[in-house]
């Protein structure tokens, strides 16, 4: 009876999941869309393919690969980026003759995106993974254990990726389920000439440093401040714990917030509201309160480079990046976008093949090239950082010592639920132990 | 044929035709059910189902990852405390908002029934205006309106020397202004149902009322207000449902923030539901938000329907 129930209830779930996802799909349905149902009818007669069994199928035909010519791949890519990815695999599709049909999927709907496909099992072959949502698609078995067929393909052996991005610390379950595709990470802007009049030639590099620097440029009065918090950053309070030189996860893998360093990281996070070197209004804008001068010192992405020389290019000098400062230790977060194989892909050979070319450091490069998203494997890495420009060789830098949010799957939930704790100590005036000892239960509860 | 019919007794037809007229109301019924059954009460009966349940993305994947537990997800919303403050700021919502909202159309609708000529027509769609404007456009006008630092409000108080405010980031200020953009966004359509309802209202009433020499007033109060009775309740009824799913401005404006202080109890089920996956969970708050509904709707119907007998 039970388990009659339980089948039923997740059929109507998915039932009514497809039906809403048939209203969905209307307004991000690209041009790939047709392409995508014409290969699902020309597949139909493989219907029933299991991961394992498509495992097992391309074990044995390990010689070259004569029949991947005319195979056509469905590629999801978050974002705007679908053209120049298109420009991008077009080598690709000459070299090797497989198609790439690319779908755009913008970032707010790929969460809907995904848990239809895998209520429906109707995924792409390929997709990119924002590193934030990989638990989520890793709990939702939407990837392939690729772990038997990744030795034939060089270019994504573990050596050529960061350590901070090993497949190690990739799969919590030990598999092979995604590859690093792009690279993401938060490093310290600051206003060297707004630096510079208040007494500081160089930034600051330790915790205290920061503490002194912004006291001195909040000095300034009125609308000034001396660092900014963006009120919404929930990976920034765990930077700071890696920081400290801790950890928010044990060795067992459970997530443990009651450490010295924990408290450690609250304390330095309270004391920029404590000092009022903050901006408290959570509208503040972080790019035009960097170029104003107003929030003269940030922890922020190479986005923010971006914003800056597209709306001041005169500031040009005037500002620099550098390593966010050190508690013990001076680690940021490595953010980013993966790349894997779809659970029930039916072409997972040319799919791999594709994630071996995206992995080229040539490829890598030319996608940096066209729309300046950081390469995620070391030896592009290394290529840009010999380069002459100054924030890249930064931005790599910051790469080599920088770790993945962890991957358990209450993460979100904690996160927001930390995040929250603090904010209400710093902004509506929350008793600090009193606060932490209701998030340390209400952590217990969500992952006990 | 002809002939099979022109032989029928008189009593057989008349009975044909009755079985056909009963079955007409059904037929014309009967789409508007179908889409009924499929679109309300299918997703209610599944998600009743879903909230006994566990089911998150892991068990979409596989249905052996879905587990029945039985009232858990209900014992665990009662006793998160985020479930209960989006409950009390919902509750704050209402409180602001649905007496303002009927109070603000109701005299709109009033102002607006002085005249027919072309400038109150132009006056009544112009306050239809927001019923019909995007979400998403009026989020990004009012987002701006309310910007600490380059807004127009704190432009405004700052020019006459008045401190800034942090309008959508102060707990509290947050709630006024996410509610006044809900308020503003639905007087519109509720000054049309008053408008229609006052204009419904036979001349004849109020020529009787000035013959016994009531003022304006009067005749506001004891003709015109008592004849609305039906309008009303309709308004009262359709915003209070709404309020209590009041989604869409915290949503756009604030993300439920600062700190959860916009946080409705909507907002709190689509974040477990369609954030965390959390489908089971998310299922049991639908299924909680479902019955208060219910609850304060048949409460109401009752209210009005003991002060109609009265």
């Amino acid at each position: 009876m039970n388990i009659r129930l339980k089948h039923t209830g997740a059929a109507l779930l998915a039932a009514a999941l497809v039906l809403t996802a048939c209203g969905g799909d209307d307004d991000d349905a690209g041009p790939a869309e047709p392409a995508a149902s014409d290969e699902a009818t020309a597949t139909d007669t493989t219907d029933d393919t299991t991961p394992e069994s498509t495992g097992d199928d391309t074990a044995e035909p390990s010689d070259d690969q004569p029949d991947l010519a005319g195979t056509t791949l469905t590629f999801w890519i978050m974002g705007d980026n679908s053209g120049a990815f298109e420009e991008l695999v077009a080598p690709f599709t000459d070299e090797t003759g497989i198609e790439v049909d690319v779908e755009a999927i913008p970032w707010e709907n790929v969460n809907d995106r995904l848990t239809t496909a895998v209520a429906s099992g109707d995924g792409p072959d390929v997709t990119q993974i924002g590193l934030s949502l990989l638990p989520t698609f890793l709990a939702g078995e939407a990837l392939m254990d690729v772990s038997g067929m990744v030795a034939d393909y060089p270019n994504l052996a573990d050596s050529n990726f960061p350590s901070g991005v090993s497949q190690a610390a990739l799969n919590p379950e030990g598999t092979v389920a995604s590859f690093p595709w792009v690279s993401d990470t938060r490093v310290l802007f600051y206003r060297s000439d707004v630096l510079s009049e208040a007494g500081y030639d160089a930034p600051p590099a330790t915790w205290d440093e920061i503490h002194e620097v912004a006291a001195a440029l909040a000095e300034r009065g009125g609308d000034e401040y001396g660092y900014y918090i963006p009120q919404w950053d929930a990976p920034l309070p765990i930077s700071y714990v890696w920081q400290a030189g801790g950890d928010v996860i044990d060795d067992t893998g459970a997530i443990d917030l009651q450490t010295p360093e924990f408290e450690a990281a609250v304390d330095h996070y309270l004391a920029f509201h404590d000092q009022g070197v903050v901006p408290v209004n959570s509208d503040f804008d972080q790019a035009l309160g960097f170029i104003t001068g107003a929030a003269p010192m940030l922890v922020s992405g190479p986005y923010l480079e971006g914003a800056i020389r597209d709306q001041a290019p005169e500031l040009d000098g005037a500002w620099g990046v550098t390593t966010v400062p050190a508690g013990v230790d001076n680690t940021s977060l490595f953010a980013g976008s993966n790349v894997g194989v779809w659970a029930n892909s039916e072409h997972p050979e040319a799919a791999l093949e594709l994630i071996n070319f995206l992995a080229d450091p040539q490829t890598q490069l030319a996608w940096y090239e066209a729309v300046n998203e950081l390469p995620a494997v070391t030896g592009a890495l290394d290529e840009l950082k010999a380069g002459d420009s100054e924030t890249v060789s930064v931005y790599a830098d910051q790469l080599a010592n920088s770790r993945l949010l962890p991957l358990h799957p209450q993460w979100d939930a904690v996160g927001s639920e930390i995040l929250n704790t603090l904010n209400s100590i710093a902004l509506t005036g929350a008793d600090r132990d009193t606060a932490l000892a209701d998030l340390y239960a209400a952590v217990e509860s969500m992952t006990g | 044929m002809r002939d099979d019919r022109g032989t029928l007794p008189a009593t057989k037809l008349r009975h044909r035709s009755a079985i056909r007229r009963r079955a007409v109301p059904y037929v014309f019924v009967g789409p508007a059910l179908l889409l009924l059954l499929a679109f309300g009460v299918l997703p209610i009966v599944v998600a009743g189902f879903v909230s006994l349940t566990d089911l998150d993305i892991a068990g979409l994947a596989n249905r052996d990852n879905v587990s029945f537990v039985g009232l858990e997800n209900y014992r665990t919303l009662l006793s998160d405390g985020d479930f209960w403050r989006s409950i009390r700021v919902t509750l704050a919502f209402i409180v602001i908002g649905v007496p303002a909202i009927i109070a603000i159309s109701l005299a709109i609708a009033f102002g607006l029934a002085q005249g027919t000529n072309r400038w109150f027509r132009a006056l009544r769609t112009f306050y239809f205006l927001p019923a019909i404007t995007a979400i998403v456009a009026i989020s990004l006008v009012w987002g701006l309106l309310y910007n600490t630092q380059f807004g127009l409000l704190n432009y405004l108080l700052d020019s006459v020397g008045l401190p800034k405010v942090n309008w959508l980031s102060d707990p509290t200020v947050a709630k006024f202004s996410v509610g006044i953009v809900a308020v503003w966004r639905a007087t519109g359509l509720n000054s049309i149902i008053f408008l229609a309802a006052i204009q419904n209202i036979p001349q004849e009433y109020y020529d009787a009322a000035a013959l016994d020499g009531a003022g304006e007033w009067q005749k506001f109060r004891y003709v015109t207000f008592p004849l609305l009775r039906f309008a009303l309740m309709f308004v009262t009824v359709t915003t209070l449902i709404a309020w209590l799913q009041f989604f869409d401005e915290p949503f756009v404006l604030t993300d439920g923030g600062p700190v959860g202080a916009t946080t409705s109890v909507s907002l709190f089920i689509y974040r477990e539901g369609f954030s965390r996956n959390q489908f089971g969970y998310a299922s049991a708050g639908t299924v909680a938000l479902f019955c208060l509904i219910l609850v304060v709707t048949a409460t109401q119907l009752r209210l009005f329907r003991r002060n109609d007998a009265s």
